[in-house]
């Protein structure tokens, strides 16, 4: 590839404007992009990325400005539209069908696949393709439903890639890999890269962006802020751009630490996940787990809300012995989880945010088996200015919310034990997994500072993250998980990102992790 | 194997791949209901005689085509209830109309069907309503219209040439005419399924529809085009059985139902969609028929029947119920971490 090639444009978008209602979520965007980039797309959530990504997908239309792929005007008026002017999108909701095997996948939908599907010339590319991500042929007559998430993403990569994609969009697509994942991901990129092909990144992990992305444009409230070339930008200038100058220390004091012991966990096992774990939590403290996806760290904080029915352990809270049972015996015990799936496992999607906020504690508002209006509205509005959720929101459904502000709504469950200091139950502790996944940084800090609310009101947290920057940040104290066993325990002072990389990866020393240390 | 692009090469391997039931335990599950007959009958000779094999066969042939429409709808995770609706009036419709010309009353019987399935394939995609309630409307329609043309009565097939062929049994008294013809749908179904994009587009959907639609795949399209041809095969099921019994009783007809969906459960089509194959249909079918012919060869009363489908319709459910599997792999956990660590 010259020179002169590698700069042209492949993609640019010029002045596109995009208003729903009163919201003008693009106010005359423009960039471009080059073959054999990377090029990340930054912002909050709510500056106008999937609005962004869906237009370039031929999904909305914009109500103004202009799309052009090599250089000729072009009109997206479907996905069908953009899938044939080269635009792909890798989307989080994998769009792989887990019963067949990747080479039907590859080709699932292509119109270049004759009705007796089966073909040399098509196998033999799918083949090529995969070669050139780093996958053997083999691959190929796998089922996708054996196959890894991570592996599943590379498929998807290798399908767009088959159908001579120029632009690739990747939205979020290491929010759930492991960190060995994320290297294959990444090897798969430059590849695509080397092909002179151009991947459009969207991402909230910042590392990433300096590590993969060679440059890289900021969205803020619509708007475009800047692009810049990764190399002539540091990260403190990129989130100033993208929360607008706001930066204030990201992770809040951590004050909030006592010596009075809450928990004690004495050989917890999950069978084939977890074996024989002892720790302890003190009050107002927050324990960070660290562990990649697969060492059990995750088992933790579900096997201790009771979610997991194999596992084993003895546990002291508050100097009384509990035994470990089913979810509710745990949650009449003082035991919160904030699970890592919002969509899946937290929010009632169709439901309000007041009724949401509320959700746990329906029973207090509830007279003669009928919703008291009046008490709900109110409780419905202190709690939402305690959590920091605009009380005007409380009547649509969460859906239509940020992943922040939704987050910020579960938290908001929790409350009514911390208020009601003559009520049934007992402060307690809260277990978190990925407690700011697809919250951007903005609502990120937000979190945080309720977190050590909760902490200093006498909770204590456990939280799981595969973001270690994150749990660095917020811990008073780390565990370390390798293959289902505690490889160490480190003091906030001790810890640190290349030992705790080390301890989760096994010391294997990869240059992903070393990078992101520097 | 399970999938239609395992690429085998040698021709015995290929058509393996075509025609062997998905799983071995639709299989092993028939071989059980025959040994369970045969212990029933203990050597009483109701059983393993030619009369009931071709009994069975017969009641293939009444359930064979309904039970693969509905297993083909099953696959892309929705349920056309309105097919025993089509089989009915599409067997009234023919009688009445094929007195003279039987392909023509064929055709316009099948042409019931097909007309059902476009049209409620399109509201179900335009309008975005579930298919259990328009299905649901369409069978009591179409039964409606059924006993309204057949006015309430039995009417009889004049044309005793076509009942008489269709009857005549083949293969030493094994199968009529007519379980042949529904043999062949369901042998070019399972080529059709193996060998083209229909099979790998409707697995495709059954198991993540957006997904395949990011894809490409015009699910739609193929939703629609589902619920049509099962709208034809059931009616042609009618047709034959109407023909062969050369009466249309638009009442009583309505009663496949139940064994064509039980059959295709049996016969490894998951509720939740991509799995199952025409092959499984079949021995699915094979089982429920046997099952019924086998019982009453041996005594038992129609309702009894119903009860011991029921039955074994629920253990199959149990067995498939991925409760039971995600506990099964548990179970094989703990016991291989504990014998691992003793």
């Amino acid at each position: 590839m010259s020179e002169q090639a590698a700069q042209s444009d492949l993609l640019a978008v010029a002045g596109i404007s995009k208003r729903f209602g009163v919201v003008q979520a693009l106010d005359e965007v423009s960039f471009s992009v080059r073959a054999g980039e990377v090029h990340a797309i930054c912002g909050e959530n709510g500056a106008g990325k999937s609005t962004l990504v869906k237009i370039l997908m031929g999904v909305y239309q914009p109500d103004a400005g202009e799309i052009r792929i090599a250089d000729r005007a072009v009109h997206i008026g479907s996905p069908r539209r953009g899938q044939s002017l080269g635009i792909a999108l890798v989307s989080q909701e994998l769009s792989l069908a887990p019963d067949l095997d990747v080479e039907d996948n590859i080709w699932l939908g292509s119109n270049r696949v004759p009705f007796f599907h089966r073909s040399r010339e098509l196998h033999r590319r799918a083949a090529e393709v995969l070669a050139s991500l780093g996958m053997d042929e083999s691959m190929l007559s796998r089922r996708v439903s054996a196959l890894s998430l991570a592996e599943r993403q590379l498929i998807e990569i290798a399908r767009n890639l088959c159908r001579e994609s120029k632009v690739l969009i990747l939205d979020e697509p290491t929010a759930t890999l492991s960190d060995n994942d994320i290297e294959r991901l990444f090897i798969a990129m430059r590849g695509v890269r080397e092909q002179g092909h151009a991947v459009v990144y969207i991402t909230h992990r910042l590392g990433e962006v300096f590590e993969i992305c060679d440059r890289v444009t900021v969205l803020r409230n619509g708007r475009l802020i800047a692009t810049h070339d990764t190399a002539s930008i540091d990260r403190s200038h990129l989130i100033e751009e993208m929360i607008g100058g706001r930066l204030e220390a990201l992770y809040p004091e951590p004050d909030t630490a006592t010596d009075e012991r809450v928990l004690d966990v004495r050989d917890l096992s999950v069978p084939g996940a977890l074996r024989s774990l002892s720790f302890n939590v003190a009050k107002g403290q927050i324990l960070g787990i660290a562990g990649q996806i697969g060492s059990g760290a995750n088992e933790i904080t579900r096997a201790l809300a009771g979610l997991i029915p194999g596992a084993s352990g003895a546990l002291v809270l508050r100097g009384n012995p509990t035994p470990l049972a089913g979810r509710g015996a745990m949650l009449a015990a003082g035991i919160e989880f904030v699970s890592e799936d919002r969509a899946g496992e937290s929010i009632f999607a169709g439901r309000a945010v007041a009724e949401n906020l509320l959700a746990t504690r329906l029973a207090q508002l509830t007279r003669l088996g009928m919703v008291s209006r009046a008490p709900f509205d109110q409780a419905a509005r202190n709690a939402a200015k305690l959590v920091g959720v605009d009380p005007v929101r409380l009547p649509h459904p969460i859906s239509v919310l940020s992943g922040g502000n939704q987050q910020k709504t579960i938290f908001g469950r929790f409350l009514d034990h911390s208020r009601t200091p003559e009520g049934k139950r007992d402060v307690g502790l809260i277990l978190m997994n990925e407690p700011t996944r697809g919250v951007d940084v903005g609502a990120r800090s937000d979190l945080y500072q309720l977190m050590r609310e909760y902490c200093k009101l006498g909770f204590s947290i456990v939280m799981y993250s595969t973001d270690l920057e994150e749990l660095l940040g917020m811990s008073d104290e780390i565990i370390t998980l390798y293959r289902g066993e505690q490889i160490g325990r480190y003091t906030r002072a001790e810890a640190n990102l290349p030992r705790v990389l080390a301890d989760i990866t096994h010391a294997e020393g990869r240059a992903h992790g070393a990078k992101e240390a520097a | 194997m399970n999938t239609p692009a395992g690429r085998p090469s040698n021709p015995l391997a290929r058509l393996l791949d075509t025609y062997a039931p998905p799983n071995g335990r639709a299989l092993w599950f028939l071989i059980l209901v025959i040994a369970f007959l045969a212990a029933l009958d203990a050597g009483g000779g109701r059983l393993l005689n030619l009369g009931t094999v071709f009994s069975v066969t017969q009641l293939f042939a009444t359930y064979g085509l309904v039970a693969l429409g509905f297993g083909m709808v099953m696959m892309l995770r929705e349920f056309d209830v309105s097919l025993a609706g089509s089989f009915s009036l599409g067997g009234v419709v023919a009688v009445l109309v094929g007195g003279s010309n039987p392909v023509l009353g064929a055709l316009a019987g099948m042409a019931v069907g097909v007309a059902a399935g476009l049209i409620q394939g399109g509201l179900l995609v335009w309008l975005r309503i579930p298919a259990i309630s328009v299905t649901l409307g369409g069978l009591l329609i179409m039964s409606g219209l059924a006993f309204v043309l057949s006015g309430g009565t039995t009417i009889s097939y004049p044309n005793r040439d076509v009942t008489r062929w269709l009857q005549e049994s083949e293969l030493g008294g094994m199968i009529s005419h007519r379980g042949l013809i529904v043999l062949a749908f369901y042998v070019l179904a399972a080529w059709l399924y193996t060998h083209t994009r229909i099979g790998r587009d409707l697995i495709a959907s059954g198991s993540n529809r957006a997904g395949a639609g990011n894809a490409g795949v015009n699910t739609s399209a193929l939703l629609v085009a589902a619920l049509t041809v099962a709208g034809g095969l059931s009616a042609l099921g009618g047709v034959l059985l109407c023909y062969g019994l050369a009466a249309a009783a638009g009442q009583a007809l309505a009663d496949v139902l139940a064994p064509a969906t039980a059959a295709a459960i049996i016969g490894g089509v998951s509720l939740g969609g991509g799995k199952g194959r025409p092959m499984g249909i079949l021995i699915g079918v094979l089982i429920i028929c046997l099952l019924r012919s086998g019982l009453t060869a041996l005594g038992t009363g129609p309702k009894a029947l119903d009860a011991i489908t029921g039955a074994v319709l629920l253990f199959v459910a149990v067995l498939d119920g991925s409760q039971l599997q995600d506990r099964l792999i548990g179970w094989k956990r703990t016991l291989g971490a504990r014998l691992g660590r003793s």
